[in-house]
């Protein structure tokens, strides 16, 4: 290597450096430590003292039926993500890109407004909807007739993730759309326009030409979402009461909490706890793969 | 002139990073901080209270500051955990001496004996339990006792219906109809907390159906099964409560407040609470018209047991181990008495959030509200009974509230709920 590029190597490094140093010591380190922790009983209120205990916090972590209840409701909540806001989002972005609606200002500002909100102001205004007697009750009492009709999906297990659903839908879909018109306007107008000389429908140019174009933002959304779905804790927490409610709804990172920091039974519940969040970064690895996997078998790559 | 310049501006940034945290606890002979963990928020009176005690504290006292943290209900509970976690113990905080309040400062060996701190010119010690093997005392309570199986009452609106106070849960049964057709509720619950259905109502029915007020202490011990047939009785006591309509099976989605706001507006005969709720009733011709009391005799239960209800030790400050140097720990000394002097415990009791102060020699004011009398009254003529969640906690804990919230709704039955509670606690 001659000096001119050993120079150069040493200004790429210097730029990467602060960079990486960040993300070793924030990202890596904590991922690091928390699976070392796992094999351990540690305990921070006992002093600092710990021992090896292989694969016991695994064992007992698979052994629990609420592990896989959490895992089946975070699944769902996954599906609701990939399956429900990015397509949302995307034909929304797509109907304000085309103005094939009036008030396109209104209707973005309309859909993107609870980003600006908290989740948990979200969670408790969506708690209130469903609780005993309120707006969702009235509502069926008025159809029904019977005024004592009350929503109790909350309150079955298989029925409880209907309502967090709507609610994910509601809060995220904006996020998503945004991100898809934002792209949707670097197109070329002029590629639409050559589409609709040649004969091209609005579902063809949807269809064959704006989804292939966006297939790159597709797959990104897709990352995000598999990302934020697992590690979403707030708005669950916050829709649901202690108790049943938040049993149904149980998600990883709200079951890992509990272990973690309310489960004084359980001495080893900090290790316990990382086994779990562990769990939840390898299924985040190994969704995203998928995710790349089906990409790159569809030749995912934003055209032009 | 430029690499001066920055030279200068490092020195400026390190010196105002090395001293951005202040002062240390004690960082001159006079000044001392106190860290302090308060309890409430600043939409209720404990909260409200709080806030003014700390300034005029610090302004009596102009040598000690107070950085201070107020948490309420779950809040509380996760800061506690989190900080003790990180080794970020306060001086002094609110804490308990229970599965509930006290489990994190225990494992975190943060409790010590407080009675070198405690004044016992002002302090009555014989009002304070032994919280230890060596009666230690881990705090001082804001008050004696806590009630937690209350039935507040709605007398006017009983007799409205021609009824009187229910002597038996047959009287309650009877209430149904007229009440239903009324529109209003028998009794009311905040059933969406699960903690409630054992706090504030399984602790009452499982002392009535085994005739035992340690029944659940000796379960947790495992002189007890919780499958046995006391329990199941006693959670059966709820299916039988919801069928017959003394309990509305919607209160599975009724929350605190609702539960507080549903009586308060005259939507519910009786609601289930703990003594601290009575200051939560807005509307004051309710709130001065209201009976406290015990449940009724029950079906099925034990002879001695009549007008029994669940209590538990009142929580209150306490000085943590982290207060181990002299001048803090005199401090912190000096600002628990002050957050428990007299006028505070009045101010908590006119509140109703305590049934009655440790204050030594107290005398009861003249003109407390009704509510309170009666709680002191209700609190000197019931016999006392444990409060599950004070000593089962954990998984157990979370499926019996979680099983009662079942069977309210019609998903589980006694039975099953006790078995599965049962196989937790002996894991």
């Amino acid at each position: 290597m001659n000096p001119r590029d050993k120079r150069k190597l040493l200004g790429y490094a210097g730029f990467i450096a602060p960079g990486l140093a960040i993300y070793l010591f924030i990202v890596a380190y904590p991922v690091i430590y928390s699976i070392g922790l796992s094999f351990t009983d540690y305990n921070p209120n006992r002093g600092g003292e710990w021992s090896f205990v292989g694969l016991l916090q695994y064992k007992t972590m698979f052994s629990n039926p609420m592990f896989w209840h959490s895992l089946k409701n975070n699944m769902i909540v996954v599906a609701v993500s990939a399956f429900g806001q990015i397509p949302i989002g995307f034909a929304l972005a797509y109907i304000l890109y085309r103005g094939l609606v009036k008030g396109r200002d209104f209707f973005q500002s309309m859909v993107f407004l609870p980003q600006f909100l908290s989740p948990i102001v979200i969670g408790i205004l969506f708690r209130k909807l469903v609780g005993a007697d309120g707006p969702v009750s009235r509502l069926l009492q008025l159809m029904s007739g019977d005024p004592g009709k009350q929503f109790t999906l909350m309150l079955k297990s298989g029925t409880v993730m209907l309502p967090i659903a709507f609610a994910l839908l509601w809060m995220y879909t904006g996020f998503y759309m945004v991100i898809f018109l934002a792209n949707l306007q670097k197109i070329d107008s002029h590629v639409i326009e050559a589409a609709k000389i040649d004969g091209a429908s609005e579902t063809q140019i949807f269809g064959r030409v704006i989804v292939p174009m966006l297939s790159g933002t597709i797959l990104v959304t897709t990352i995000l979402a598999i990302a934020g779905s697992l590690k979403g804790f707030d708005l669950i927490f916050a829709i649901t009461t202690e108790g049943l409610q938040r049993n149904n709804a149980m998600v990883l990172p709200i079951f890992m909490y509990q272990t973690a920091f309310q489960d004084y039974t359980n001495t080893m519940r900090f290790a316990f706890g990382s086994a779990i969040s562990n769990a939840i970064v390898v299924i985040s690895v190994a969704l995203i793969g998928v995710a790349n996997a089906v990409a790159k078998r569809f030749n995912a790559g934003e055209i032009g | 002139m430029k690499k001066a310049l920055a030279f200068l501006f490092v020195c400026l940034a390190l010196t105002g990073m090395a001293f951005a945290n202040g002062a240390d606890e004690k960082g001159d002979s006079e000044r001392i901080t106190l860290n302090v963990m308060g309890y409430g928020d600043n939409s209720n009176q404990e909260g409200i209270s709080w806030r003014r005690m700390v300034t005029t504290f610090q302004e009596e006292n102009p040598n000690i500051t107070i950085v201070d943290e107020l948490l309420y209900d779950q809040a509380y509970h996760q800061k506690v955990t989190a900080r003790l976690a990180a080794g970020d113990a306060p001086h002094l905080a609110y804490m308990g001496a229970d599965a509930r309040w006290g489990a994190p400062w225990k494992e975190a060996g943060m409790q010590i004996d407080n009675r070198p701190y405690i004044d016992t010119n002002l302090f009555d010690m014989n009002l304070i339990p032994e919280m230890g093997p060596n009666g230690e005392r881990y705090y001082l309570p804001i008050g004696t006792s806590n009630i937690t199986t209350v039935l507040f009452m709605n007398e006017p609106l009983v007799q409205s219906l021609g009824f009187a106070a229910p002597e038996t849960y047959a009287d309650l049964v009877a209430m149904v109809p007229a009440a239903k057709a009324a529109g209003l509720q028998v009794v009311s619950i905040d059933g969406a907390d699960g903690w409630a259905w054992g706090s504030c109502l399984l602790s009452a029915l499982i002392a009535r159906t085994s005739g035992d007020t340690q029944w659940v202490s000796k379960a947790v011990a495992g002189e007890n099964a919780f499958d046995d047939e006391a329990m199941v009785k006693a959670l059966g006591l709820i299916e039988t409560m919801v069928a017959d309509g003394v309990i509305d099976s919607k209160n599975v989605l009724v929350d605190y407040g609702s539960n507080i706001s549903a009586f308060s507006n005259e939507q519910a005969l009786f609601f289930v609470q703990g003594q601290w709720a009575a200051g939560g009733v807005e509307n004051t011709d309710v709130r001065n018209s209201m009976k406290l009391m015990a449940w009724p005799t029950l079906p099925g239960q034990k002879s001695g047991m009549e007008g029994s209800v669940a209590a538990a030790w009142s929580v209150g400050y306490g000085l943590t181990k982290r207060a181990e140097d002299d001048g803090v720990q005199e401090a912190a000394a000096k600002f628990l008495a002050y957050v428990n002097r007299v006028e505070e415990s009045t101010q908590r009791l006119r509140d109703g959030a305590i049934v009655a102060p440790v204050n030594k020699g107290y005398v009861v004011p003249d003109d407390l509200p009704v509510e309170v009398a009666q709680k002191v009254a209700l609190a000197q003529s019931s016999l006392n009974t444990e409060v599950i969640d004070a000593f089962l906690t954990g998984p157990p804990n979370d499926a019996l509230n979680a099983g009662m919230q079942k069977i309210a709704a019609g998903e589980a039955t006694a039975a099953e709920v006790a078995a599965e509670v049962e196989a937790l606690a002996r894991q």
